[in-house]
């Protein structure tokens, strides 16, 4: 039972982090930018779009399709 | 100068199609229209044709637009900070780590993959339906960078 809680203690933490890095993302200084910038950033090109886009759809395809 | 232009960057100035001038109402209506389908769309029996097909849709019409006719986007950065974007990526790497060591161990009680645990959670149609218009609003944001 122990392990299910740490995995969970796990998901939760990393999660968390990702909030708190947009978060400080936001603030006008900070060096650390937001999802939707390094997204962007990955997206400039074709390839990068496609790849993030698809990212994206399989998502919904594995949380609401199955 | 336009207001693309002065703009920050990675800021939107607002929501808008190509060319066009902000549209509250219509915007509005969008997200109703949305929120429909992601109402009815996630009411669609799991592992069915019918719940492929209502994820397809959505995924094609972000295919469309992405590359067909794209509305006015958010200007990307010319440039990543390495040390801000590392952080970024050690969280994703840690996420995606965690899950597949879940399918590692093969053991869903002892070791949960993020899917067993979000599953049950979305169960509810209220909650499953605010799931879906999520996932759609943000291949809207997507498609808008």
């Amino acid at each position: 039972m122990i392990t299910r809680i740490i995995t969970i203690v796990g998901f939760t933490a990393a999660i968390a982090a990702m909030f708190t890095l947009e978060f400080m993302g936001r603030r006008g200084s900070s060096r650390i930018p937001t999802a939707g910038q390094w997204l962007g950033y990955l997206m400039r090109s074709r390839a990068g779009r496609a790849l993030v886009l698809l990212g994206w759809w399989w998502l919904g395809w594995h949380y609401f399709a199955r | 100068m336009t207001a693309q232009e002065t703009r920050e960057p990675g800021r939107p100035v607002a929501a808008r199609w190509p060319g066009g001038r902000p549209r509250p109402v219509l915007g509005t209506l969008a997200v109703l229209g949305l929120a429909g389908y992601a109402w009815v769309a996630s009411g669609l029996p799991p592992f069915s044709g019918r719940a492929l097909v209502g994820v397809l849709i959505p995924g094609a019409a972000v295919g469309l637009m992405a590359y067909g006719r794209p509305p006015e986007r958010i200007p990307a950065p010319e440039r990543l900070d390495l040390t801000g974007f590392s952080y970024w990526a050690i969280c994703v790497a840690a996420l995606l780590e965690w899950e597949a060591s879940a399918f590692r161990d093969n053991s869903l009680s002892w070791h949960p993959s993020l899917t067993a645990l979000i599953d049950p959670l979305i169960q509810p149609h209220p909650v499953r339906g605010a799931a879906f218009l999520v996932w759609l609003l943000a291949g809207w944001a997507l498609v808008r960078r």
